[in-house]
């Protein structure tokens, strides 16, 4: 045996060995798959609340069908958002500390309370607000045990007289209003812990935080087009086409707007040349190219806006249309997926030296790996579900429900 | 019956209750020293300096060990400390006789630092474990105290080890070296002041590659006087892997 004939061996084996020069701790990567699951799963919460808020606050009534799962959307998806930074900590019953001792000045620990504040303040309290009627109802209507979980979750407040639906209606308002920023917040800072690493040419950007926020726009609505599709159909429901046509039209001018920051970012780095260009543009031709080009930029992008004008303008039969929304909302989410990929592996897989790439290796088992992530990305679903079976964000179950929304 | 504001009168007396328990979880939660002087817990800087003292540092090891230590000192190793092998050896300078440190002898401990990684800088001495005399310990060649060996390699592969295994692959794997290079016996003990030669002429690859050549019937032949005749031949083929035209 020979080193040229190893080397050729270990070449086959593993045709993505590292390249150039790394520093001894760069030849692995510490922030893994379910990095890229968090800021996913952060960014479906912050889009679908934001779509939400349309309704709310714009009065966008078209958007009526989808506004109470948008809701629920929200909330299943924050209840578990954190779970994948849980699972990465080495000693997650440490993470209590941060909010005993939290430390000011780290954007991380400061988190902890954004996170608190979003999750308790916005969300549940929108909910509560918006369902309380129902709540009530519910609890006098129903029997057995769900009976007295109805009644428990009015915490006591059981009027529903005009004036007090009406109290609830302006503060449900007031909330939403003070949700959007705090939405923003939640994934603008997302963003912000990465674009705020100096150190690193490829995070280190004013624009990422504005970035993520108009993806996870596009994520969330994206994300709502496919549930709203999914759940009509096990329900036997007409798709309302007024609700399916205006959320495709606000994925497309989202995505317009989120594609034009990230072409300008891009225009800005080129522009600028700053040393670190040719390691980066060595990246992006190799270990980048097909989740970056292909399945980000292509897929992720182009196509379904092409495929969103089309369907949206063009005359086609709405059977037609629908099955052309539901493919572009999938493949904006394996592109918006690809970009998280791509800020987080992205960042990693070159040297500081400037001088080399590192590759990254995807586990299957184990708490990091393929088969912990997709459950992470699936718990998500099953949360709606019980969430959508305690509290029917549907008109038609309950006719009364209708009303509120008037 | 409207009761003005009622929805909050619940929702108030949760948010008292979650505030007042954190509020109260801190107070007792908290570590008391915390925050003394910085953001931890003061206890802790008394904590760590009370554990037990496990590394001596190689200086100590000179009192009772300078023949080692001195050797060492002067070998490539010098800046290898004697616990990064021998363990932490605190409790052996205080009692020699009762704790003897661990000795290594496995080839592992040495390929932690030797075996070949991308990412160590070049230059630093690195083998590939499963081709460097496998199956011995390397203590068997290598003092570790001072790990050179004290006599010059008699291969050029010891030293020319990508450019011998490169050749041992290729056409010209039957080639010595001696066949294209003349090397001064200097070479293989001082090699940087006494060069080994390089071929200067077509003519070195002529002798066995030209058309008239007298040289073994297998070999493939080129007319030296016009093949290429504007270059030298290494210009397009490496010598040491002929069949790679670059
Ligand atoms: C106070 C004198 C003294 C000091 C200081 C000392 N040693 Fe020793 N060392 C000894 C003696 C004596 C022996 C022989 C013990 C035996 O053979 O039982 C020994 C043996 C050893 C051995 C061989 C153990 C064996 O199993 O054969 C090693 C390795 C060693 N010492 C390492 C060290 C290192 C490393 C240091 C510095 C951190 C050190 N020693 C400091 C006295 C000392
Ligand atoms: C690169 C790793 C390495 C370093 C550094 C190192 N040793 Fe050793 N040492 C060994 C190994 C391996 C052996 C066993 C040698 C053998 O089995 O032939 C050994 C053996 C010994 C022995 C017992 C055998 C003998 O040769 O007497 C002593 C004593 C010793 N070392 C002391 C030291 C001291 C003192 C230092 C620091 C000055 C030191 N060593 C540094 C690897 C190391
Ligand atoms: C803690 C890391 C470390 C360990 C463990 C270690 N070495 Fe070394 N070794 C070094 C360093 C550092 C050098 C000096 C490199 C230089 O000169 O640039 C070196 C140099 C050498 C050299 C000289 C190479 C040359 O020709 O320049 C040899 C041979 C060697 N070590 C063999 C060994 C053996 C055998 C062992 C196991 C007993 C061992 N080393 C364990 C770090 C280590
Ligand atoms: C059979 C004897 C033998 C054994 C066993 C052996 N080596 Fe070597 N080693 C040599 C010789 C001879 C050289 C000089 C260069 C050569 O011939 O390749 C050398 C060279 C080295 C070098 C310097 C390489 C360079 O590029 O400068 C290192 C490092 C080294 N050996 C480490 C080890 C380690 C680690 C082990 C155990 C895993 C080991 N050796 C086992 C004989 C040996
Ligand atoms: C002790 C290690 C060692 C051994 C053994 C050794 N060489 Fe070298 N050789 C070197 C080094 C180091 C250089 C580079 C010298 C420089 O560039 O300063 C070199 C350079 C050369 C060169 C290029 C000279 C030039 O001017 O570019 C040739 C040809 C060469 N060696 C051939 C051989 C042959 C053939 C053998 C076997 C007979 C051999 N060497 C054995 C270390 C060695
Ligand atoms: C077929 C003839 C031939 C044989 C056999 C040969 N060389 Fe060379 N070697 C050359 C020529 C020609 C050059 C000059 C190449 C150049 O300048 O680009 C050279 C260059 C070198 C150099 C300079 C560095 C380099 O890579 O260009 C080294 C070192 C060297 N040879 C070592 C060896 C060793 C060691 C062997 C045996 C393992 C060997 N050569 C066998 C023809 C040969
Ligand atoms: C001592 C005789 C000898 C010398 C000198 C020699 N070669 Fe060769 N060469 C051979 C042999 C033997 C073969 C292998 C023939 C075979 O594959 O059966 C060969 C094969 C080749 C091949 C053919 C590879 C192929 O694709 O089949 C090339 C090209 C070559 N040599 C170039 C050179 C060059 C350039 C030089 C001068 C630096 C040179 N040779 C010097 C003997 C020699
Ligand atoms: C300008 C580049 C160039 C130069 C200079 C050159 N060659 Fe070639 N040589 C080639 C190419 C290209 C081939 C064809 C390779 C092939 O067909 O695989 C070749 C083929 C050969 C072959 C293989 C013929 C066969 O039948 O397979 C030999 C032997 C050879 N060259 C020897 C030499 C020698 C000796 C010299 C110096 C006098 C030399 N070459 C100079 C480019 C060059």
């Amino acid at each position: 045996m020979t080193h040229t004939l190893l080397a050729a061996l270990t070449s086959l084996a593993n045709p993505m060995a590292p390249s150039g020069y790394i520093y001894p701790n760069e030849f692995e990567l510490h922030w893994s798959l379910l990095i890229i699951v968090y800021p996913y799963l952060t960014g479906l919460v912050a889009g679908a609340f934001i779509l939400a808020s349309l309704e709310r606050v714009f009065n966008v009534k078209a958007l009526q069908p989808v506004y109470r799962l948008s809701l629920l959307t929200a909330l299943a998806f924050m209840i578990i958002a954190p779970l994948p930074l849980l699972a990465h900590l080495g000693h997650p019953e440490r993470c209590l500390e941060m909010f005993l001792t939290p430390h000011v000045a780290s954007a991380m620990a400061m988190f902890g309370f954004v996170y608190a504040w979003y999750l308790s303040v916005v969300l549940l309290l929108e909910i509560w607000f918006d369902y309380r009627k129902d709540i009530v109802n519910w609890g006098n209507e129903k029997k057995g045990f769900m009976k007295y979980v109805y009644k428990a979750l009015t915490l006591g407040a059981t009027d529903i007289s005009k004036k007090s639906l009406a109290f609830d209606e302006k503060i449900g308002r007031a909330i939403t209003i003070i949700g959007i920023p705090s939405a923003f917040l939640l994934h603008g800072y997302v963003g912000f812990i990465f674009g705020s690493i100096k150190a690193n040419p490829w995070w280190s950007s004013v624009l990422i935080p504005i970035v993520f926020i108009f993806s996870a726009i596009v994520s969330g609505i994206a994300l709502m087009l496919i549930i709203y599709m999914v759940t009509s159909m096990f329900r036997w429901k007409h798709i309302d086409m007024k609700c399916l046509n205006k959320l495709a039209e606000l994925l497309l001018y989202a995505m317009i707007i989120d594609f034009g920051l990230e072409f300008l970012d891009f225009i800005h780095r080129l522009y600028e040349s700053e040393e670190s260009i040719h390691i980066l543009a060595e990246m992006i031709s190799s270990r980048l190219f097909i989740s970056l080009i292909i399945s980000q930029i292509l897929l992720g992008s182009l196509v379904p806006m092409v495929a969103l004008v089309v369907a949206r303008f063009g005359k086609f039969p709405s059977e037609m249309k629908r099955i052309l929304y539901f493919i572009a909302a999938l493949l904006v989410q394996v592109g918006i997926f690809s970009t998280r990929w791509n800020v987080v592996i992205g960042g990693q897989l070159f040297s500081k030296s400037l001088r080399g790439l590192t590759v990254y290796k995807v586990d299957l088992f184990g708490l990091e790996g393929v088969f912990m992530s997709i459950l992470l990305l699936l718990a998500p679903l099953g949360v709606l579900y019980v969430l959508t079976k305690v509290l029917p964000p549907w008109d038609d179950t309950d006719p009364g429900a209708a009303q509120i929304q008037k | 019956m409207f009761r003005p504001l009622h929805q909050l009168v619940p929702l108030t007396i949760i948010f008292a209750i979650a505030v007042t328990a954190f509020v109260v979880g801190r107070m007792y939660l908290v570590p008391e020293t915390f925050g003394e002087y910085g953001h931890y817990r003061a206890d802790a800087v008394g904590e760590v300096a009370s554990q037990e003292i496990a590394y001596a540092g190689y200086q100590v090891c000179y009192d009772c060990h300078d023949d080692i230590y001195d050797e060492k000192m002067e070998s490539n190793h010098s800046g290898v400390s004697c616990e990064v092998c021998h363990g932490p050896a605190a409790a052996h300078t205080e009692a020699p006789d009762e704790v003897t440190p661990d000795i290594p002898h496995g080839r592992s401990d040495c390929v932690l630092c030797h075996g070949y990684n991308p990412s160590r800088p070049s230059g630093f001495p690195q083998i590939l474990p499963e081709l460097h005399n496998t199956g011995k310990p390397c203590m068997v060649c290598h003092n570790p105290h001072a790990p050179v060996l004290d006599h010059a390699p008699t291969e050029c592969s010891a030293c020319h080890r990508k450019i011998s295994s490169q050749k041992m692959v290729s056409h010209h794997a039957l080639l010595e070296c001696s066949q294209c290079h003349t090397v001064a016996e200097g070479h293989r003990t001082n090699p940087a002041s006494v060069r080994a030669d390089k071929p200067e002429s077509k003519d070195v690859c002529g002798s066995c590659h030209d058309k008239g050549a007298e040289s073994s019937r297998g070999i493939p032949r080129v007319d030296v006087e016009t093949h290429n005749a504007r270059y030298l031949c290494w210009d397009c083929h490496y010598p040491h892997q002929p069949e790679v035209v670059r």
